[in-house]
């Protein structure tokens, strides 16, 4: 297998009269990895993916996967790959069993009842296989998809969004299905604009914006690089409480009636205890933790927080 | 080709678990079948309903209505001598009613002593915008030549030959093939429509587009499930027609050649509609726009060379004209040169519309 699976250079694509969908990115992906692109809603991530995937021709730079040219030639590594569109639907008269023989005749593989019934047992879907698609529920057909998407073994498979719109439970199901396809040996290129979810699966992440990747590496690298490493979170404190700690000089934010205060290293939290100790504030808790990905992301992107959905 | 199995295999049972589309390929053409056949044809054949009030009682109104008995197409229902016949004719809402008058013997006679120098009339009331007013004047006419010969003890010098009317082709003969037409028509144009904006609108084209599959083999494969499809709608609707009302017409090789020349030229113009859409909604929209005039004025329910010019001058840009009549010159006159004709016509158009929609229809980005 190649040390590169998928390499951009200076890819752009452009839409009249002024939109910058994607702006110049360039990145490569190393095999067996979990790679996730992030961003919020119209970053440019599903913009991304579809070129890679052939769906869409860039307006200039190259992309190319296995060291095949995607624009031109996506034809001969079709059958290596697997897709997991945005906003997957089944087709809705087909049963699970019926679709998965379906999708691997596509890809010219007949599959055995064996391989439909172990497939069926991975993604949790043996109990429903005699519904057909319409009747499943959401977690349920996004489920069906990701089987779908794996069906014909890929080496590179690409999940975008694979978890938007699902319940937890159902989130935490399809995060340990994705790291069992992970340890099989096929290379994850993930979209979320969930930060948990990029923070638990990934091995590599790409942060974009506005068409740009911002800042890329390890989850861990990037808050070590971006992140002040420790919050100390003052539970119930307010905004009141927010604005006494600001006159004292001390950076903080306030979230939910909570207020985070960053710390770099031990000393400065002495400094910034000293600070708290003489304001007369109505703390209900005090607890530190580390800062994560999100922490990062918000203060690189200037986005927030809404249900665990990163809004601009 | 495994590919096209597969995706033909995969549609099928999509398909066909769809009850919109089990109906319009099965329920739909044998439902007309059965509605027009009920219409059409009954036990009485075609019976034409007279009733008579005779006002005369003498022999030559009972000779008259012998007569007219004898002509065989005639039912004969006696209205009562004491009845106001305009008012009963408003009362019983008849469309049809003869008079003979009183006297009619009399003047019969009469006339026959003065030479024949006048007529001796009866009357025929009726609606002249009624099909059967037509029928009901022929029928009297040739009942009157009938008595005249007798009055005149002449001997009829012109005869005529009869057959059975069981082998003589009857409407529904002529109507199968329509049905058939329509049938093959809603199936293709409407279902593929349909198929081709809602696929594109769910993002299924873009979901294809990453799999080995080729346009054009799902394109074959669509063309062969319409195909197989239509043939057992054909025979289906073909067996209900001759079980029922003992259709006379043929299932020729012509035929089964033009089922899927039809389903090719109807399933690509669906595409050419589904890729101009803009949603599935406006693709039903569009689709009977084109489809609606044809099913009435592309002569499936009714011969063109009875209709107007105009309405035959626009049956002439319709397809489904050429197939309609592809199919009844080959099942019901056994006229294969002109069935080939019209299979020439279907081919090059089929040719035009697959052209184009393969070109205009994209699986990616639009």
């Amino acid at each position: 297998m190649s040390e590169v699976i998928i390499q951009v250079e200076n890819l752009s694509k452009h839409y009249p009269p002024d939109v910058k969908a994607v702006d110049d990115i360039s990145f490569m992906i190393k095999p067996r990895q979990i790679f996730s692109m992030l961003g919020p809603n119209g970053a440019g991530k599903t913009t991304t993916v579809e070129i890679l995937e052939g769906l869409r021709n860039p307006t200039s730079g190259t992309a190319s996967i296995f060291g095949v040219d995607v624009t031109r030639d996506y034809a001969k590594i079709r059958s290596r790959v697997g897709v997991l569109p945005q906003n997957f639907e089944p087709f809705d008269e087909l049963k699970p069993p019926e679709a998965m023989e379906y999708w691997a005749g596509l890809f010219d593989r007949r599959i055995s009842k064996k391989e439909v019934n172990d497939l069926l047992e991975s993604v949790g879907l043996t109990d429903r296989k005699n519904l057909i698609s319409k009747k499943l529920s959401g977690g349920e057909k996004r489920k069906l998809g990701i089987a779908l998407s794996i069906i014909n073994n890929p080496e590179l498979l690409f999940l975008d969004e694979p978890t938007t719109g699902l319940d937890p439970k159902a989130r935490r199901d399809l995060w340990r299905l994705v790291e069992d396809i992970r340890k099989k040996g096929t290379t994850v290129f993930l979209t979320t604009h969930y930060l948990d979810e990029a923070e638990k699966l990934s091995d590599d992440v790409a942060i974009m914006h506005k068409g740009k990747i911002i800042a890329r590496g390890g989850p861990e690298e990037l808050i070590a690089e971006y992140g002040k490493m420790t919050v100390v979170v003052l539970v119930g404190v307010g905004k009141d409480g927010l604005r006494e700690i600001s006159r004292r000089g001390i950076t903080a934010t306030e979230e939910e009636g909570d207020v985070m205060v960053p710390v770099r290293d031990p000393s400065e939290m002495r400094t910034v205890f000293a600070k708290l100790s003489a304001l007369e504030l109505n703390v209900k808790d005090m607890y530190t933790r580390r800062q994560t990905l999100e922490d990062v992301f918000l203060g690189l992107v200037g986005a927030k927080m809404e249900e665990g959905v990163l809004k601009e | 080709m495994s590919r096209i199995i597969a995706d033909l295999k995969g549609f099928a049972t999509q398909y066909l678990r769809s009850k919109v589309g089990a109906f319009f390929a099965f329920a739909f053409p044998i439902l007309l079948i059965l509605l027009f056949g009920a219409i059409f044809t009954s036990s009485e054949g075609t019976m034409l309903t007279m009733p008579v009030q005779n006002l005369d009682d003498g022999p030559y109104s009972v000779a008259l209505l012998q007569s007219l008995n004898s002509t065989g197409v005639v039912k004969i229902e006696m209205i009562s001598p004491h009845e106001d016949l305009t008012k009963y004719i408003s009362d019983e809402s008849l469309s049809l009613a003869l008079l003979i008058p009183r006297n009619f013997s009399l003047e019969v006679v009469s006339a026959m002593a003065q030479n024949h120098s006048r007529l001796v009339n009866v009357t025929l009331f009726g609606d002249v915008s009624a099909s059967t007013f037509g029928t009901a004047q022929a029928v009297l006419g040739a009942a009157t030549t009938g008595l005249n010969y007798m009055l005149e003890q002449a001997q009829p010098t012109v005869s005529f030959d009869t057959k059975p009317v069981k082998e003589r082709m009857s409407f529904m003969d002529f109507f199968l093939p329509g049905v058939v037409g329509i049938t093959v028509m809603t199936t293709s144009l409407y279902s593929m429509s349909s198929i081709c904006a809602s696929y594109r609108e769910r993002g299924y084209f873009k979901l294809l587009a990453t799999t080995s599959l080729r346009k054009h083999e799902w394109l074959i494969s669509k063309f062969m499930f319409y195909s197989a499809l239509l043939y057992v709608s054909l025979f289906a609707t073909f067996a209900v027609g001759r079980i029922a009302f003992d259709m006379k017409s043929n299932m020729t090789p012509m035929a089964l050649v033009l089922i899927p020349a039809g389903a090719f030229l109807f399933v690509s113009l669906g595409m050419l509609i589904g890729v101009a859409a803009k949603d599935p909604e406006s693709s039903v929209a569009l689709a009977n726009v084109i489809g609606f005039p044809m099913m009435f004025l592309s002569g499936a329910f009714f011969q063109l060379e009875a209709m107007p010019s105009l309405i035959r001058t626009i049956a002439a840009f319709m397809p489904l004209t050429y197939f309609n009549n592809g199919l009844r010159d080959t099942m019901v006159f056994g006229n294969t040169a002109s069935a080939l004709a019209n299979l020439g016509i279907l081919m090059v158009l089929g040719a035009v519309f697959f052209v184009l929609s393969s070109r205009l229809m994209s699986w990616k980005e639009r």
